[in-house]
């Protein structure tokens, strides 16, 4: 890690294999979007070789790589409005073992996930998709671990108003009226 | 345990770092209450959605940046001159890398497109513009076309695959992105190649030079996954010649058997319709 600091393509290459796919999959699981998220971790592996003096030794590498990956995030939103509307696409292309149904829930899940605000799907990614331990989420949103606790919990709950309500929906299409006014409630 | 005593624990028990003693507290009520119970349920279940794979286009794209930087540190360029113009140097260093070039054209494009998406929303109901826009697209369009047709030609085989989804978003292809495809489906010595060239086939199944290719194609496809798929499209397709040539191909010796019962049951849904 010291090397890219000081300037070596090469590691950049191991970096790369290591962390472009865990990269690409935060993204995905963010936005719903695969282009835009291949787009954005090729401009976190720019901004790696293009900032990385800002590594400062001695302090966790993957905290700095998610610190990089998530202002790529909110520099590109900041440009161009957050569009997360679930495209067909997304839906796993190929996957042998799972039944149809469980595709279908998959595929609610990831809707429902994308459902959820900005803060609360951010959270559930890093701790449930990226491993990040909490005290790591915590340093890098800049809060305290009890407040990622507590969005964790929260999420969870708004998750699972929304998978329930889709899963009534495509069920039953169109017999059921959405609920809607409990899920900004929380705890 | 009540409820909140639990959803204080939970968080700790779901990320696996809750002390032993509770572990136990926790899971003696999850066993019991409903509430709580679907929250570890929910949690558990989120590891449904499957881990997506970049495409090979990322590595490539990666590759050039590395190689742009790699070009220019053994230029011995000062680090201040690089600051400079970043732009140019990128620029000239990804000129001269040959995969570079193509990874180089398909950025520039996305920018392109996006300036232009900009503009469009800027600018609207000008006819000037309107005009200037038509020949960007204009532009845009024959580059992809470019760019497609020469990464069909490519030695890599997940190079050639990229000249395929390129080629699927060239929105009014021209034959020769067509023939190209066709001759892909055809020729190339991979089946992923191939078939990945008569998915972006699909999307063109209006035209009459896809018809006829995909029907003169099936005769020559050695690989059975392939044969399969190119039945399900002409049935798809519902084209009319279909027919009789999958009754003469289900003649054809040797057939794979799976392949044979496909031809049966395209023959089928074809002569139904």
């Amino acid at each position: 890690m010291l090397r890219v600091r000081d300037g070596v393509g090469e590691m950049l290459g191991v970096l790369f294999d290591r962390y472009h796919s865990p990269l690409y999959n935060f993204y995905c699981k963010l936005t719903g979007d695969r282009t835009l998220s291949e787009d954005l971790v090729q401009e976190v592996f720019f901004r790696i070789l293009k900032y990385r003096q800002t590594y400062r030794p001695g302090t966790p590498f993957r905290a700095w790589v998610y610190q990089i990956a998530r202002n790529t995030r909110i520099d590109h939103f900041r440009k161009q409005k957050p569009e997360v509307e679930w495209e067909v696409e997304m839906s796993p292309a190929v996957v042998p073992t799972d039944s149809a149904q469980q595709k279908q829930e998959a595929e609610l899940l990831h809707r429902a996930l994308l459902e959820l605000s900005e803060e609360k799907r951010e959270v559930l990614v890093l701790s449930r998709f990226q491993d990040l331990k909490y005290e790591e989420i915590a340093r890098l949103m800049g809060c305290e671990v009890n407040t990622v606790k507590v969005r964790v919990h929260r999420a969870l709950q708004e998750l699972r108003q929304i998978f329930q309500r889709l899963t009534d929906a495509s069920a039953i299409p169109s017999s059921r009226t959405p609920r809607t006014s409990e899920e900004s409630s929380g705890v | 345990m009540k409820c909140e005593e639990i959803a204080q624990l939970l968080p700790d028990y779901l990320g696996r770092s809750l002390k032993q003693d509770k572990i136990k507290l926790v899971e003696d009520h999850i066993g019991q209450c409903a509430e709580c119970g679907a929250q570890v349920a929910i949690w558990q279940k989120l590891s449904l959605i499957p881990d997506e794979q970049p495409s090979p286009m990322l590595r490539s794209r990666f590759e050039a940046m590395l190689n742009a930087y790699e070009e220019g540190k053994s230029e011995k360029r000062s680090l201040a001159a690089e600051h400079r113009s970043t732009v140019g140097w990128n620029f000239w260093s990804w000129m001269r890398a040959p995969l570079a070039q193509a990874a180089f054209a398909l950025i520039f494009l996305a920018a392109g497109f996006l300036v232009g998406r900009h503009v469009e929303g800027d600018r609207q109901g000008t006819t000037g513009n309107t005009q200037e826009l038509a020949a960007l697209h204009q532009e845009l369009t024959s580059t992809r076309q470019l760019v497609a047709l020469s990464l069909l030609q490519q030695q890599s085989a997940s190079e050639r695959l990229q000249g395929v989804t390129w080629s699927t978003r060239v929105g009014q292809p021209d034959p020769e992105i067509l023939g190209a495809l066709l001759h892909t489906l055809r020729y190339d010595a991979s089946v992923d190649v191939r078939l990945a060239a008569l998915d972006a086939l699909r999307h063109f199944g209006d035209e009459q030079q896809v018809r006829s290719g995909l029907v003169d194609a099936l005769p020559r496809q050695q690989s059975p996954l392939v044969q399969i798929a190119l039945i399900d499209l002409l049935v798809e397709l519902r084209d009319a010649d279909a027919v009789q040539r999958l009754k003469n191909f289900e003649q054809t010796p040797n057939l794979n058997p799976a392949v044979r019962q496909r031809v049966q049951w395209g023959v089928k849904q074809l002569s139904r319709g």
